[in-house]
């Protein structure tokens, strides 16, 4: 069944039969559709009232009605029909609805008429993000909806991306929007355990008419997940899917040196003392022919990922369910990296026979396991922790032998690079030159390991008590759990500094407990009514308490027994001291400090937030012509004791200029909305959870290990919440019988009282250089354009379908006020520019006349001399100004082909993986870019790689601010349906789907890496999004 | 109607009367500040929090360093990943070049501010009266060293009270824009602290990792040196040396390895496993003891045989005679633990003595002759045999040896960068490195460089209109 939903009470076809007197009375008959299917599950009710049936499995009802009164027949996907009753047997045919007759999830409403909505919502069809194997939901946004900006920091297996809408609205606080899944707001950075194929749509809330209902969580949009239901009426339907996937490193775009090129180059070019000096070419060539390790080739894998999932939705009368089950596996492209998962969802709704009381559960549990490997997002990693597969492919020498005499794999290291010394005792595994050996090791034997266990739940039950007045409430809960294992095995190379190079007992475990609860009791009071036949208002007053705790402790053990993996019994006791006993009497040598070296670290600590809010909303309607919308918020928080209270709200309005009389004669516009909203949303996502109390810390290791207490930094009492005034106006259309369709949207949004870390304090005088507090505000304005276009449209003499769509976004960020000046260094937030622009010297290349780096001063001159006050702004910002994504969808007969294409453009990043593989300084020990071979030698010559012996990674300027801006073939799917007709004669299958889908394929883009994509400013090997080739089956019963 | 529009009404009632008790929420893993003081015990804990503060992060192991690798004293290491280059290369600018010392300090003084008007609300109990008076007067010596610290770096000319000083924070504000005070309105100011503290610090305090009657008068010997009051150096010097005796050779060793011995010790900052990062950090890779910076050539010449300093600066891993001598720098050894966590000697005998000799040779009547055998007198105690006596016939001789001894007695201790601008305009010399340490770095500083003093960090210009930069920056 489609999960569109369409046609709800929008027309109406009055028919006009004279009634003279009413009288009740038993009507029946059958609900069917245009080619005379029976539909089972129809919803008929009476006009003005709350009474209402279902049809049955043949799509028959019958229903006590009085004489004149009105019928509605209303299924989902169809356009309603109204029929005055003036006879006992009533057959009515239903017709399909019309596509932008669509629904839109709205905040605390539910489904409503996308016609009837006044504020900027972008939705995203569950569909269109099924069976992709990217794991995590806010990952699979890019390029789906306009003005929804995804960058992703990792190809770990289930990786949170950082999403931002409609621009980066913070400079300090949190940027990314709250996140609600089934009316329970959720952790906006772990979705790895969610199962993605529950989703029935994705709203995208974007202007302050949709998320100031959401008060001080929703300045950084709103994105309201709704899982699946099963649809009342609709019998059992069972459906088993599997998917299997192998995901490829992605194109790689720099060239290292290999190992005869990088010994040469060493010998001949390079200064210093390096392996290749004094080697004769025969020598080199035999090193060569030997061994020439191209380090990718060990570091990447393909990995698989494997889904089966179960589903079963059922529904009857009065009740419906859909549950799942599905077992995810996903293997990153290196090794160590994986998520295993098991997830279970159960929504379940239920109404009483008038209809009048209704409720629903949905539950979620989940269970997953992640292994990471030492990447750069990972913890505080930079990317340069030497056990980063992702260094290795850059920095990994040529000339190292990746294999032990044996054949095996050497996870060790060699003489060459000096793991071990000539007599075969260790020597320095842990250095520079051993790094892909030592990259090797932590990935095979060392364990950073999570397993979460996550439920996300709710109960939401209402009842229409009286007429026009349903009174109702929900309560929700996000719980997750995290048990982390890291383990840093005895006889690994990091063990062997672990916990010192001096212990004689080596190794670490360490296990962490994370329990993190977010609660959400919600009660409301709505009044509906139709005050005239044109006039319908609707009013909602809620009141509202979110609580959020989150618990974490631990414990780090050293000096691990290797006989007794994972268990304290293996623990060497804190107690033990280590020292050195020179007269050899058994007793330690006492004037000298004995070291502790097994003390375990443990910790355990705990965190609250509470939100406590009163709201209220009212929507008016005239007509279906015009409509008004208002909410107000008032939101008291525990974060800012001295600014508890907040208010937040919204006005809206449209105007359905389709449904005017003068547009009756207009037949190629089907529909035509005007749109304007203005409002306050605030952000309260700044700092701790006590950011407005002033803390001290008691450390219990302190000045001689004492406790000692300090301030917990310098913090503003007075601080508040981030308000955003957004204003936003859009026209949505559908033109030639809907065949175009689209939206688009202009929006203005001031944030002020904006957070900044950086409000400057005098050090002398206060002691603390900055203070978090409100200065400044900040500009996001821009365009969001959605279009849709039916190139084809399937007919009865027509098998094909075409159709292409398009988002894009142009969004321009402007810092309006701030009274510091600049923050940052090289990356600057700056008064009167885009947040996040680049600052630094302008790189002007190489002198040909001595191969000496030139840079322009801030005047533009030309100079041999690197100095920071020639750091000039680049007119390069991190945040891309465009993007979006466009695709087409095109089915003949059975088959189908999707495709998704996302972009984002003008966008900077520091690509600092190859200023390190472009450093002479470190040519010693570090793998080369093939590009130094042309490094200057002799006067006059051009090149861009300067003098060997310019060894300044610290003097590069702009060198390597790189443009990130990327188009990508996000997903792209080709599937065929069985025919129906073909599966009854089984009497098994009721549906049938195989496809082949590429994921990431193809990425065009300037940047000189693996990845331009990256959520940090700078690149630094980062594990990079893979390339990933899957076949599936869906098979329904 | 009336009753059903009841129901969510109270519900909404009770929902906004439970809040306002649900959202008063403290935290479970901090103190509040305001509650956080109340007994002399909670003050002793401010206290080891506040020492613990001067040290911690970069704090005296970036000092340690830039005078170090600033200087003459250290060349590339062999294992060096780009760490410190800036600093080598003598790159001192507004953004950072200052390793954070106006920060670190300022945030240390305003601990020490913070626990001074902790205790102003605290009545000792009978009986804690001492542990109290101790707090007291830690606290303003504390304040007083560190102010001293910030006046060494960034006044210009400490010979000059009309010049440039700093601001001397002596209360707790959280805003405010405060301008320079001059080198001599500081010195007031420190004196005053000093004078409090040796009036407040009870007979007890004898431990030389806090504050002791001995701290109070050897720092004003080093102050009284800087700042040109010779006499006042010597009588303080003369009091100090009184008290101990330099250490042998054996003494001098143990001192240097694991910290086992003080006998010449008057003051170190306590570094513990548990709770101290390694100060050697800055030129060792203390993960596998690779060396970022090593000593510089220039300063591994002037160690003769015989002399304990030699094997002490320098790591037995080191190789001075290969092609290119690999020379770690020893004075900061790994130690049982190999974490290379070692106490931060700040007050040794020895520097009394050469503080003694400098203030005898440029005092107003010079005495040469007790400036050579001051000089001597660490001399023989590191030679473990009596060394000729010197003869001096010049202010610059003498100090010409004088500022040679300090190289090879106090390097790595925090003094080369200081000792090198103290002295510049008596010898006309700045930094002058050795050609075998200058082969990708910058060889000299000329005396005439701004960069014998630190600049004022641009957060605090950009903060603070008030604020005047150094001249130079």
């Amino acid at each position: 069944m489609r999960t569109k939903f369409s046609g709800i009470l929008t027309l109406f076809l009055a028919l006009f039969v004279q009634i003279l007197f009413a009288q009740q009375q038993t009507v029946s008959g059958t609900v069917t559709d245009e080619t005379g299917m029976p539909l089972p599950g129809a919803t008929v009710s009476i006009k003005g009232t709350t009474t209402g049936k279902t049809t049955d499995f043949d799509g028959n009802y019958s229903i006590q009605v009085n004489n004149g009164q009105t019928l509605v027949f209303s299924y989902v996907g169809y356009t309603p029909q109204e029929i005055k009753v003036s006879s006992t047997t009533i057959n009515v045919q239903l017709k399909q609805g019309e596509a932008l007759e669509a629904v839109t999830v709205v905040a605390y409403g539910g489904a409503v008429n996308s016609a009837k909505v006044a504020s900027s919502i972008a939705t995203v069809d569950g569909e269109t993000i099924e069976q992709v194997p990217i794991n995590s939901l806010d990952q699979v946004l890019q390029g789906a909806a306009a003005g929804v900006n995804v960058n992703t920091g990792s190809g770990q297996p289930g990786q949170s991306a950082t999403i931002i809408i409609r621009g980066r609205g913070s400079l300090q606080g949190d940027i990314e929007p709250l996140f609600v899944i089934d009316g329970v707001p959720v952790d906006q950075d772990n979705f790895r355990s969610l199962n993605q194929n529950d989703i029935e749509t994705l709203s995208v809330l974007k202007d302050a008419a949709a998320t100031a209902i959401y008060g001080n969580r929703g300045a950084g949009g709103v994105v309201i997940v709704t899982t699946k239901k099963g649809k009342k009426g609709s019998g059992v339907n069972l459906q088993y899917r599997t998917l299997y996937g192998v995901a490829v490193k992605p194109k790689t775009r720099f060239e290292v040196m290999n190992a005869s090129q990088l010994l040469t180059w060493q010998r001949d070019l390079l200064p210093g003392t390096q392996f290749g000096d004094g080697l004769s070419d025969a020598r080199i060539a035999a090193i060569a022919a030997q061994t020439n390790t191209n380090w990718s080739d060990v570091f990447f894998q393909q990995g698989t990922t494997v889904s089966h999932e179960l589903s079963i939705s059922t529904g009857n009368e009065n009740t419906s369910s859909y549950t799942s089950m599905q077992y995810y596996k996903q293997e990153g492209i290196t090794l160590g990296s994986d998520l295993t998962r098991f997830s279970f969802r159960n929504n379940f709704n239920g109404s009483s026979a008038d209809k009048k009381f209704n409720y629903g559960t949905t539950l979620t549990l989940n269970r997953s396991v992640s292994n990471f490997i030492v990447d750069a997002v990972r913890g505080n990693n930079t990317g340069g922790q030497l056990d980063n597969p992702f260094i290795v492919p850059y920095i990994g020498l040529p000339y190292l032998n990746r294999f032990n005499p044996d054949g095996s794999l050497n996870t060790f290291g060699t003489i060459r690079s000096q793991a071990i010394d000539t007599n075969g005792d260790i020597d320095n595994p842990n250095g520079f030159l051993n790094t892909p050996f030592l990259a090797l090791n932590t990935a095979r034997f060392n364990t950073d390991q999570e397993t979460e266990f996550k439920a996300v739940g709710g109960i939401n039950a209402d009842y229409n008590f009286a007429k026009n007045l349903t009174v109702g409430g929900s309560i929700g809960i996000d719980y997750t759990n995290i048990e982390l294992l890291q383990i840093t095995t005895p006889g690994s190379i990091r063990g062997l500094i672990t916990p010192n190079q001096g212990a004689e007992v080596k190794g670490s475990q360490g296990e962490t407990f994370f329990r993190d609860a977010n609660f959400i009791l919600n009660a409301f009071l709505r009044y509906q009514n139709d005050i005239t036949d044109k006039l319908n208002l609707s009013a909602s007053v809620y009141g509202e308490y979110n609580y959020s705790n989150t618990q974490q402790a631990g414990y780090t053990a050293f000096g691990l027994n290797p006989a007794l993996p994972g268990s304290s019994a293996g623990f060497t006791s804190g107690n033990t001291q280590e020292g050195e006993d020179t007269n050899e009497d058994g007793i330690l040598d006492a004037e000298t400090e004995l070291a502790l070296n097994y003390v375990p670290g443990v910790f355990s600590t705990e965190t609250e937030l509470a939100l406590a809010s009163l709201f209220a909303t009212l929507d008016l309607d005239y007509d279906g012509k015009y409509g008004f919308s208002g909410t107000i918020r008032r939101d008291q928080t525990s974060r800012f004791p001295k600014n508890s209270t907040g208010v937040f709200w919204s006005v809206a309005g449209r105007w359905n200029i389709d449904n005017e009389d003068f547009m009756s004669n207009v037949d190629f516009i089907n529909a035509l909305k005007l749109r304007a909203s203005y409002g306050v949303v605030g952000n309260q996502g700044v700092g701790t959870r006590y950011q407005g109390l002033q803390t001290v810390f008691a450390d219990p290791t302190s000045y001689q290990l004492g406790t000692g207490y300090g301030l917990n930094g310098l913090i503003d009492e007075d601080i508040k919440w981030e308000t955003t005034n957004q204003l936003n106006i859009g026209l949505s259309f559908g033109l030639w019988n809907n065949r175009l369709s689209g939206e688009f949207d202009y929006y203005n949004f001031l944030t002020e009282d904006l957070f900044s870390n950086n409000a400057p304090l005098s050090l002398a005088q206060t002691g603390y250089g900055t203070v978090t507090t409100n200065i400044g505000s900040m500009r996001n304005s821009g365009v969001d354009l959605q279009i849709a276009f039916d190139v084809l449209r399937k007919s009865q003499t027509n098998p094909w379908a075409i159709t292409v769509r398009g988002n894009a976004n142009y969004n321009k960020n402007r810092i309006e006020e701030l009274p510091v000046d600049f923050t940052g260094v090289t990356l600057r937030n700056a008064e009167g520019r885009q947040a996040a622009t680049w600052f630094d010297v302008r790189w002007a290349g190489v002198d040909p006349s001595n191969g000496q780096p030139l840079y322009y001063d801030v005047d533009g001159n030309i100079t041999n001399v690197y100095t920071p006050n020639n750091r000039v702004y680049l007119d390069k910002n991190f945040d891309p100004t465009y993007t979006g994504g466009f695709g087409a969808d095109i089915s003949y007969k059975g088959f189908a082909l999707n495709a998704l294409f996302s972009f984002a453009a003008d966008r900077w990043r520091r690509n600092g993986s190859l200023a390190i593989i472009e450093d002479a300084s470190l040519a010693g020990f570090a793998n080369q870019s093939v590009t130094m071979l042309n490094a200057w030698t002799t006067p006059g010559q051009i090149t861009d790689i300067p003098r060997l012996t310019f060894q300044g990674r610290a003097e590069i300027g702009d060198r390597y601010i790189e443009d990130a801006s990327f188009l990508r073939l996000r997903n792209v799917t080709l599937s065929y349906t069985v025919d129906s007709k073909i599966l009854e004669k089984t009497n098994v299958f009721s549906g049938m789907r195989i496809y082949v889908q590429g994921t990431n394929l193809v990425t065009w883009t300037k940047w000189r890496g693996f990845d331009p994509e990256g959520n940090q400013s700078g690149g630094f090997f980062d594990y990079p999004i893979p390339r990933t080739f899957s076949l599936g089956f869906d098979l329904n019963f | 109607m009336k009753k059903y529009f009841l129901i969510p009404i109270i519900v909404t009632l009770l929902f906004t009367v439970s809040c306002d008790d649900q959202l008063e929420r403290f935290p479970v893993d901090n103190l509040v500040e305001e509650t956080a003081f109340q007994s002399v015990s909670d003050l002793e804990n401010g206290l080891r929090g506040a020492i613990n503060s001067i040290n911690r992060g970069g704090g005296q192991a970036s000092l340690l360093a830039f005078n170090s690798i600033f200087t003459d004293n250290c060349k590339v290491g062999a294992d060096n990943g780009g760490q410190q280059i800036a600093l080598i290369n003598q790159v001192l600018n507004e953004a950072g070049g200052d390793q954070g010392t106006w920060a670190d300090r300022y945030n240390a003084i305003n601990n020490f501010n913070r626990l001074l008007a902790a205790a102003s609300t605290i009545i000792p109990q009978t009986g804690e009266e001492d542990a109290y008076d101790n707090i007291l007067a830690q606290s303003y010596a504390f304040r007083a060293y560190l102010h001293f610290d910030l006046l060494t770096y960034y006044a210009p000319d400490l010979m000059d009270p009309s010049s440039l000083g700093v601001y001397y924070q002596n209360v707790v504000a959280t805003s405010g824009l405060p301008a320079r005070q001059t080198v001599g309105e500081n010195l007031i100011e420190i004196e005053n602290d000093l004078t409090l503290a040796a009036s407040l610090i009870p007979s007890s305090a004898t431990d030389i990792n806090y504050v002791t009657p001995d701290f109070i008068t050897f720092l004003r010997a080093r102050i009284a040196l800087y700042t040109g009051d010779f006499n006042t150096a010597i009588s303080n010097a003369n009091t100090i040396i009184a008290n101990y005796t330099l250490a042998d050779q054996a003494q001098y060793a143990a001192m240097f390895a694991g910290d086992g011995d003080s006998t010449e010790v008057i003051f170190k900052f306590d570094n513990v496993q548990g709770n101290n990062a390694s100060i050697a950090f800055n030129w060792i890779f203390t993960g596998t003891g690779g060396a970022f910076m090593e000593m510089s050539n220039g300063l591994f010449s002037e160690f003769t045989a015989g002399d304990i300093r030699r094997s002490v600066n320098l790591d037995p891993e080191s190789d001075p005679g290969a092609a290119t001598p690999l020379l770690i720098i020893g004075k900061y050894p790994p130690n049982a633990d190999t974490n290379y966590i070692n106490d931060y000697k700040a007050m040794r005998l020895s520097e009394m003595y050469l503080i003694r000799a400098e203030a005898h040779a440029r005092k107003a009547a010079p005495d040469y002759a007790a400036a050579a055998a001051d000089v001597s007198a660490v001399r023989s105690a590191r030679f473990g045999s009596p060394q000729t006596i010197a003869a001096y016939n010049s202010l610059n001789q003498a100090i010409t040896d004088i500022k040679a001894e300090r190289r090879v007695e106090l390097c790595y201790e925090g003094f080369r960068y200081i000792d090198i601008k103290r002295y510049r305009n008596i010898l006309n010399e700045g930094i002058e490195r050795a050609s075998a340490d200058c082969e990708t770095v910058p060889c000299s500083l000329p005396v005439s460089s701004e960069k014998f003093t630190f600049p004022i960090p641009q957060a605090e210009i950009n903060a603070n209109p008030n604020m005047v930069q150094n001249p130079g920056y």
